[in-house]
């Protein structure tokens, strides 16, 4: 397993109090002080009709209690005090009708800010920070253009306020233009932005409308601002169907704060599941279910090998940062246990994500302690095959040599003696000492023939598996029924430990199984060659038919195999081996 | 009688070269590999080609497929294959359809120098020579209601010699008995394994080895 460097930090969810019961009580008093002013001042001032005036403050109101909503439960997140500000602001805006010169001043100098605070709201969307220097320069250059022109504006303007400076009405009217265009052209941007970075969907439903919601509220805002600066039809229409559209998105945004709750109901199902201990595997698929996103993969830190590995101890490779995937740790006492490899959207509800890290980090851990240990066996097995492949590597390596070797000369040698026994006619002594040499040598060729065979099965190796099992099927105890179903050679390590299996198994027939016949099939299937040597003896076979077994068995699962013996007492016995085989 | 050889050990090569000549044998070729063989089989169509059964350059079955590729493509060139252990099964190979023509020896058998010649002269002649291994592994082979208990020690001793290749005169030169006694033998063999008689004697091999293969 390659060294991986060490988990790089996640961010996890600040820390923050909750405002008190007081705290949001005085608030929300203040927020029905305002609107219930604002309300009763415009129908006093008559500047509005009722109705159109309810229409406005319909995107003031939910404001203010989405606002106190989401502050009260996500205290961590912005976003909370921002809408409730936005909403106040809004109510507040009404007051520009007013005579009173502060009340209409203020009143006036907050008109369009509003636009700003909605941006910066959809921009901060949903744990209330703005996500980049460009976001945040954006933010505050749509502030400067809302609140600042309006304030110079109005210091140009003639109409009455506390600002006038100096009437000058061309160049107020240079500024409206300049104020308008500006804060339109920033709404434009700031939704074009956002519409870059969420290429994806979020995972749950009321996110993705709340987004879209806000998204449509700002471009109608933007298109009202232009539509009022350049008296262009229609504007009355398009100015309710934007209040409306921005009224509506704080609604679906608390909606969305319920399913969240609902989300974190899925959160309590996974104590459950988890209480009754699930296997490994079962892990990934709770909290998948918990978290809502079926493409959910885990990750095991394992320590001694310095890297990443699945639940299965095979290694993974962690996605990089701006990749589709996104990561989040899970620790314990410090050292990293897990990390959860998910869709990015989930990191729109950090609260989600760390009421899962909380309830699985237990049952994470003894999941990773499961890879830990499938790693150290792949890697026992993985030596295991290196030690058996070396090893017949080196018996091959032997027989070549033998056969390259003493083997070839101990042939010529025999045969030179016979060319010289020919020109020794008529020596009867000499002839009878050539005749011993030369069945010396026959002796060693045969001795070195098996020292040779027992060493590697040439034949196997050289010719394949059905070519050398014929003389082994010959040479068996019994008669033999033979069917080999592989196409062509397979690999040569699969071939010599069939031929091993097979010629091991007729070779404990003989010895233990007082069978009458046997049979030997080779098979391939998916992805695996399968060999059985099955007789009709006596059965009962044990651990006492000897190391021959286990070496068969060593050998076998070298290769990734399994070997089965049955052999029931009377039932004949049967012996199963099973090798995988892609080739 | 123009023979080829092909055996990547130079000692042997020299020696079966020597030895043949030595006999009669015009050694129109000596090689080392499976491709120069194939070459000098086709330039001088030898009555028989003598092949190591590991070539380079695999020194695996190089030997077999160009000893097959011969008995294909140049019939009238007998394939003499040599090696240093004998596999029934690719005994079984080299005689699929026939066993004209065919030899497949063990080394050792070359220092038996006057048996070995009469094995390449009969392969040339399109006889055979099956090494006894092959024969006696067939002979072992379990069988249930085995005819073979039936036979006499002498005809089981022709059974073998007949297997191996050898004409009656052979059979008769080897046990020291009467053309007629082996004759006899014979055909009480084939009457008790239930054989019909066959004309040639490699055809006499090849119902004789499938037989006992069965």
């Amino acid at each position: 397993m390659s060294a991986v460097a060490a988990p790089a930090p996640v961010r996890a969810p600040r820390v923050a109090v909750a405002p008190g019961t007081a705290t949001l009580g005085a608030l929300a008093l203040l927020g029905a002080a305002v609107v219930s002013a604002t309300v009763s001042f415009g129908l006093a001032a008559g500047e509005m009709s009722p109705a159109k005036l309810l229409t406005y403050q319909w995107m003031s109101a939910p404001y203010i209690a989405a606002g106190l909503v989401a502050w009260a439960r996500r205290p961590e997140s912005r976003l909370g005090p921002l809408m409730y500000i936005g909403g106040v602001v809004t109510s507040v805006a009404v007051f520009q009708a007013a005579s009173p010169h502060l009340l209409s001043t203020v009143g006036s100098a907050v008109d369009i800010l509003p636009a700003a605070l909605f941006l910066h709201v959809f921009l901060a969307f949903p744990d209330g920070r703005l996500q980049s220097p460009f976001d945040r320069a954006l933010v505050a250059t749509t502030y400067v253009a809302a609140l600042g022109l309006q304030l110079v504006r109005m210091s140009l303007d003639g109409f009455d306020n506390e600002f006038v400076f100096k009437t000058v009405p061309d160049a107020a009217r240079v500024v409206l233009h300049v104020e308008f265009l500006s804060v339109s052209a920033l709404l434009v941007i700031g939704v074009g932005v956002l519409a870059l970075r969420r290429r994806r969907r979020p995972l749950r439903l009321f996110l993705g409308l709340v987004i879209d919601l806000f998204a449509l509220g700002l471009l109608l805002a933007a298109s009202l601002f232009t539509i009022a600066l350049f008296e262009w039809p229609g504007l009355t229409l398009v100015q309710r169907t934007t209040w409306i559209v921005v009224g509506v998105a704080p609604l679906v945004f608390l909606l969305g704060l319920l399913d969240a709750r609902l989300a974190r109901s899925a959160v309590g199902d996974l104590f459950v599941q988890l209480g009754t201990d699930p296997a490994p595997g079962e892990l990934r698929d709770a909290l998948a279910h918990a978290l809502h996103d079926r493409s959910l993969e885990i990750a095991f830190w394992l320590p001694e090998y310095g890297g990443w590995a699945d639940v299965e101890g095979r290694e993974v490779e962690l996605p990089g940062q701006g990749e589709v995937r996104a990561t989040t740790l899970i620790e314990r006492e410090g050292m990293p246990v897990a990390a959860l490899l998910h869709d990015p959207a989930l990191l729109d509800e950090p609260a989600l994500l760390a009421s899962v890290r909380a309830a699985a980090a237990m049952s994470l851990e003894n999941a990773r302690l499961h890879s830990e240990l499938r790693a150290r066996l792949e890697e026992m097995r993985g030596s295991r095959a290196r030690i058996v492949a070396a090893a017949q590597q080196e018996r091959r390596r032997m027989e070549r040599n033998l056969h390259d070797g003493a083997q070839q000369r101990l042939v010529a040698l025999s045969l030179q003696l016979s060319l010289l026994e020919r020109q020794l006619q008529g020596d009867p002594a000499a002839q009878e000492q050539v005749d011993d040499a030369r069945r010396e040598i026959a002796a060693s060729l045969a001795e070195l023939r098996d020292l040779a065979r027992g060493l590697h099965p040439a034949a196997v190796s050289d010719h394949g598996l059905d070519i050398a099992l014929e003389q082994v099927l010959a040479r068996a105890p019994v008669p033999v029924t033979l069917s080999i179903e592989t196409e062509g050679r397979l690999p040569e390590p699969v071939e010599v430990a069939a031929f091993y299996v097979v010629s091991e198994s007729l070779a404990n027939v003989g010895k233990y199984a007082q069978a009458t016949s046997a049979s030997v099939d080779v098979s391939r299937k998916d992805g695996r060659v399968v060999i059985e040597v099955t007789d009709d003896g006596c059965g009962g076979a044990d651990e006492a038919r000897g190391s021959g077994i286990r070496g068969l068995a060593d050998r076998v699962e070298a290769l990734g195999g399994h070997l089965r013996v049955w052999s029931p007492v009377g039932g004949g016995t049967r012996v199963q081996a099973e090798i995988p085989c892609e080739w | 009688m123009r023979v080829v050889i092909a055996e990547d050990s130079v000692l042997l090569r020299e020696g079966i070269s020597r030895l043949l000549t030595d006999a009669g044998f015009e050694v129109v070729g000596s090689c080392a590999d499976a491709n120069d063989l194939l070459h000098r089989v086709r330039s001088y169509s030898p009555d028989v080609a003598i092949v190591d059964i590991r070539l380079p350059p695999t020194h695996s079955d190089e030997g077999i497929q160009a000893g097959l590729e011969i008995r294909a493509k140049h019939p009238s060139t007998g394939v003499l294959v040599l090696s240093q252990y004998v596999e029934l099964g690719l005994a079984l190979k080299l005689l699929a359809d026939s066993a004209e023509g065919v030899g497949y020896l063990l080394k050792d058998r070359i220092s038996e120098v006057d048996d070995f010649i009469g094995a390449v002269r009969r392969v040339a002649d399109g006889g055979s020579a099956i090494d006894p291994i092959i024969i006696s592994t067939l002979l072992s082979k379990r069988r249930a209601d085995d005819p073979l208990d039936e036979l006499t020690p002498r005809e089981r001793e022709v059974l073998v010699l007949m297997a191996e290749g050898r004409s009656n005169q052979g059979i008769a030169d080897r046990l020291v008995i009467t053309l007629r006694a082996v004759e006899k033998y014979v055909s009480s063999i084939f009457t008790k394994l239930g054989l019909p008689s066959t004309g040639t004697e490699s055809r006499r091999v090849l119902a004789v080895l499938l037989y006992l293969r069965s």
